[in-house]
């Protein structure tokens, strides 16, 4: 399990505890670990790119840099997140390949950042959870709810999105 | 001081790889003008200078191998050998070898492998046997300038037979990264040092010693047979802040004791320590020590200097010659100056930053016009002005002819013709032709691909040539030019052409296209830059393995550049790589659609029509647009890319060209020029279609750049299938 873990991760992993960032996304509440986390923003100017999956909801202008936002609620394969008053881009250092690229994740909104012990993580059911499994790392129990801990890599991994919109990406591209 | 060094050796290790590409060149001129002495002064040049400066970095493997070559040289430059096509073809191998060396023993620090030591003894043994050659031919004795007389016993002159030269350095020299003890290791390469006496004068008491300075003198008995040029030559680094003298073998008396009154140390000791060394007979030192007292007898006062000075204006047309000379050196090394070398890093920093300063002012400008400010809107105007002015500017610094790339290819056709037994000739147009550095470094390997195609598939051996009523000789033509805000490369032979029926039998078999389509000349030969797509039958080392020519395609296409491919049976085959002249800023027309904006390279525009209502409907169901009479195939770009909302109050069509397709882009609004900074996509976008990049705008937003260039084949793609059925869109399909 520790693979599926960011590398900051891994050193913290000797200590009891680790610090995560919970939000909400469709009513239900996940967290991610925060040491990948640069920064949060409130939704704002975004550009669409056009013949990309849906998931890939456009590209901000961050400080200069172009950087691409993910719909969360579409790459779990479900509709599109509504924007609301609430609705917040999270900034992460997501790694490919090496490479490190700061990408978007919009959600709905951000609840607070949690300490959670590691004996309070159970890992991730076989079946059962509405999303993929693979996206999951491990079950936080909080005030004796379970939150889903994201894993960031593989809900962000480049290589998979790029992929998918190579997929996607001609049959779109064909104008009826 | 060791970081001082280590970059002069950075210096070093890059000035030898360039004058090793000019060497290379002037050799592949020298081929075809065996007689042009500039040519083989330049060769000679590059290979003393690589020699030199090798020297005062100690790399010896060089020296000792450049200075065998720089002897050949000489020969040839002094006409005691002649020019053969053997000599160049062994000159080359000399070229490579240096490179080699350069490599491993400069870069490296290291030492040659067997191999390559093998190597370098079977060259020398080559060289030898021309030097031996030489030597028996040529007995008569090389004219040499006229210092070194030969009346040994005439009473102004010194008996010794060996240079005397005289160094003080001055106490930069360390500090400056020069090791003193280089230049006599050099002194010994040009000749033997016979004596040598250190002066130590000049070194301060202990406690006031510097220890970063330098207070070494030396006296040199040197034997050589160089002439006074080359031994001065060896003191070029150090000139300005030492004090040298150089004394030829049989030198006059009066220029002994000239030297000695300049010299910081005590007269009479040095006339001992001269003596002492075998420079000077006592004798000598004599006559010299009372012609300076009492000169010529009635002018008793008058300086050893001034006596000199007017022997010398005594022959005015020699001095006059010389100051000449010395204006000519040191205009060419004023023209050499001008050039200034910079790290490529600190270039694309300054582009970088350049390219945030657009946005920058971009957005400042934004801010004035929402202002009625009319005196802020006059600033930000004056302002973005000088901006465009500098964009320009740090633009321009990155732009190199592509010409050094087209000549490096000299080479590679005539080892790959020799190797394949055809006679290929490279003619080059268009080498001043300037891009962005970056993109001619990556366009190297393509084009390498390209010619060696062409020569291997292309390019019919002689006899083939001779049978099909051909010159024997082929022709290969490397050219380029500026066409609408891209560069065109284009490389074409005379060779046989494709073979069609090969192509289509092939991707047949592929399945790249029905049995029963019948492709177009034009997409039917483009598809040989699909992956795996190989028609040769035999497979050489050079080419016919299949990868390649997929790989030249992805290439180009990274680079934002396009690239296809015309050929005529029998008469032969040109391939037109089309590329983006920057990769960084460029001239945009931002268009809108719905809230969205979108950036069209504005060097593609041609014009912008408004598409009136009438025309909307019309239009929409054609596809096309009458333009003047012109057929113009329209993209709506609402549709096309599936943006939502309905169409605006009115719609524009953005008239685009690129190479001889033209194109419609019909959009809502028209909003006018804008300065663009290209922001690449990064990797999650690499399988995006029809658009080539983001930029910033002054609002903060982002919005995208078309890739027109794929946009039009797209259409015209289309177009041509569509073709297949009725409609006039057949002229667009070429």
């Amino acid at each position: 399990m520790g693979a599926l873990l960011t590398r900051e991760t891994d050193l913290r992993q000797s200590q009891e505890e680790a610090q995560y960032l919970t939000f909400m996304l469709s009513g239900e509440m996940f967290a991610i670990g925060i040491l990948g986390i640069k920064e949060i923003l409130e939704y704002g100017q975004l550009t669409s790119v056009p013949m990309m999956p849906a998931f890939v909801r456009g590209v901000i202008n961050l400080r200069g840099a172009v950087v691409p936002v993910i719909d969360l609620s579409a790459r779990f394969g479900r509709h599109n997140a509504e924007v609301t008053r609430r609705s917040c881009i999270v900034i992460i250092e997501a790694d490919s390949d090496g490479n490190t690229q700061d990408i978007g994740l919009m959600v709905d909104s951000v609840s607070a950042v949690l300490e959670i012990a590691r004996s309070e993580i159970e890992p991730p059911p076989a079946f059962g959870a509405k999303i993929r499994a693979d996206f999951i790392s491990g079950m936080a129990k909080v005030n004796g709810a379970f939150v889903i801990v994201l894993n960031v890599d593989q809900v962000l991994s480049v290589d998979e999105m790029t992929l998918l919109s190579e997929a996607s990406g001609p049959a779109l591209a064909t104008p009826s | 001081m060791s970081t001082s060094l280590d970059q002069a050796l950075q210096t070093y290790i890059a000035e030898a790889r360039e004058l090793l590409e000019e060497m290379e060149a002037a050799l592949l001129r020298l081929e075809s003008a065996p007689d042009d002495a500039e040519t083989l002064g330049a060769i000679f040049r590059a290979a003393h200078t690589i020699k030199g400066s090798a020297g005062l970095f100690g790399l010896d493997p060089i020296v000792s191998f450049t200075h065998i070559v720089e002897d050949i040289l000489q020969r040839l430059r002094d006409g005691n050998l002649a020019v053969t096509a053997q000599l160049i073809a062994l000159l080359l191998e000399c070229g490579d070898h240096m490179q080699q060396l350069i490599e491993v023993v400069a870069v490296q620090g290291g030492q040659l492998d067997a191999t390559a030591h093998a190597h370098e003894c079977g060259l020398r043994e080559r060289l030898y046997s021309y030097q031996q050659a030489v030597t028996e031919e040529a007995c008569m004795p090389v004219v040499h300038a006229p210092e070194p007389t030969i009346e040994v016993c005439d009473e102004q002159h010194v008996s010794s037979e060996l240079w005397h030269i005289s160094l003080r350095f001055g106490p930069q020299v360390l500090r400056n990264g020069m090791d003193p003890l280089s230049f006599l290791r050099y002194l010994n390469s040009i000749g033997s040092i016979q004596r040598i006496s250190t002066l130590s004068d000049s070194m301060p008491p202990m406690d006031s010693m510097d220890a970063e300075s330098c207070y070494l003198g030396f006296e040199i008995e040197l034997q050589s047979d160089a002439e006074r040029a080359t031994i001065a030559e060896t003191f070029d680094f150090v000139r300005d802040d030492c004090q040298i003298h150089i004394l030829p073998p049989h030198g006059k008396i009066a220029e002994y004791i000239e030297m000695l009154q300049q010299l910081p140390e005590d007269f009479s000791r040095l006339g001992e320590l001269l003596v002492s060394s075998g420079a000077l007979t006592p004798q000598e030192l004599e006559r010299g020590l009372a012609a300076q007292e009492n000169p010529s007898g009635n002018q008793p006062q008058q300086l050893l200097g001034e006596i000199l000075l007017e022997q010398r204006v005594v022959q005015p047309a020699v001095v006059q010659a010389a100051l000449d000379k010395q204006s000519q050196l040191q205009e060419q090394r004023s023209r050499e100056q001008r050039y200034v070398r910079v790290q490529a890093d600190k270039l694309d920093e300054l582009i970088n930053l350049v390219g945030e300063l657009v946005i920058a002012g971009a957005g400042a400008s934004l801010l004035a016009q929402n202002c009625q400010d009319e005196a802020l809107q006059e600033a930000t105007s004056v302002v973005s002005g000088l901006v465009e002015e500098i964009r320009d500017g740090a633009l321009r610094l990155r732009m190199v002819p592509i010409g050094d790339t087209f000549n490096r290819f000299q080479r590679v056709v005539r080892d790959v013709s020799q190797e394949l037994g055809k006679d290929i000739e490279l003619h080059i147009s268009g080498a001043e032709t300037e891009l962005d550095k970056s993109v001619v470094e990556k366009i190297g390997d393509p084009l390498m691909h390209l010619l060696r195609n062409a020569m291997d598939h292309g390019i019919e051996l002689p006899e083939v040539r001779q049978a099909a009523g051909k010159p024997s000789k082929g022709n290969l033509h490397l050219n380029a030019y500026h066409d609408s805000g891209s560069i065109v490369i284009e490389i074409s032979d005379d060779g046989r052409g494709l073979d069609r029926q090969r192509i289509l039998q092939k991707a047949r078999e592929r399945d790249l296209i029905s049995s029963t389509a019948t492709p177009t000349d034009a997409e039917l030969y483009n598809l040989i830059f699909e992956a795996g797509f190989s028609t040769a039958s035999a497979i050489t080392s050079l080419s016919g393995r299949g990868v390649g020519m997929d790989v030249v395609k992805r290439n180009i296409t990274a680079l934002r550049g396009s690239v296809e491919l015309d050929s005529q049976p029998g008469l032969g085959t040109r391939v037109r790589i089309r590329l983006p002249l920057t990769l960084a800023i460029i001239d945009g027309f931002l268009v809108g659609i719905s809230q969205a904006s979108y950036v069209v390279p504005l060097n593609m525009v041609q014009e912008c029509v408004e598409l009136s209502a009438d025309d909307r409907r019309a239009t929409r169901e054609r596809g096309y647009l009458n333009l003047r009479g012109e057929v113009l195939p329209l993209i709506f770009l609402r549709e096309h890319f599936n943006i939502d909302g309905s169409p605006g109050r009115r719609e524009n069509v953005v008239v685009v060209r690129c190479a001889e397709h033209k194109a419609g882009l019909v959009v809502d609004e028209l909003l006018g020029e804008f300065q663009t900074v290209i922001k690449p996509l990064g990797k999650l976008f690499s399988t995006l279609r029809g658009i080539s990049g983001s930029t910033i705008l002054g609002n903060g937003a982002v919005a995208l750049i078309l890739d027109v260039p794929a946009l039009v084949l797209q259409i015209t793609r289309q177009a041509s299938h569509a073709a297949q059925q009725p409609a006039a869109l057949s002229i667009c399909a070429r």
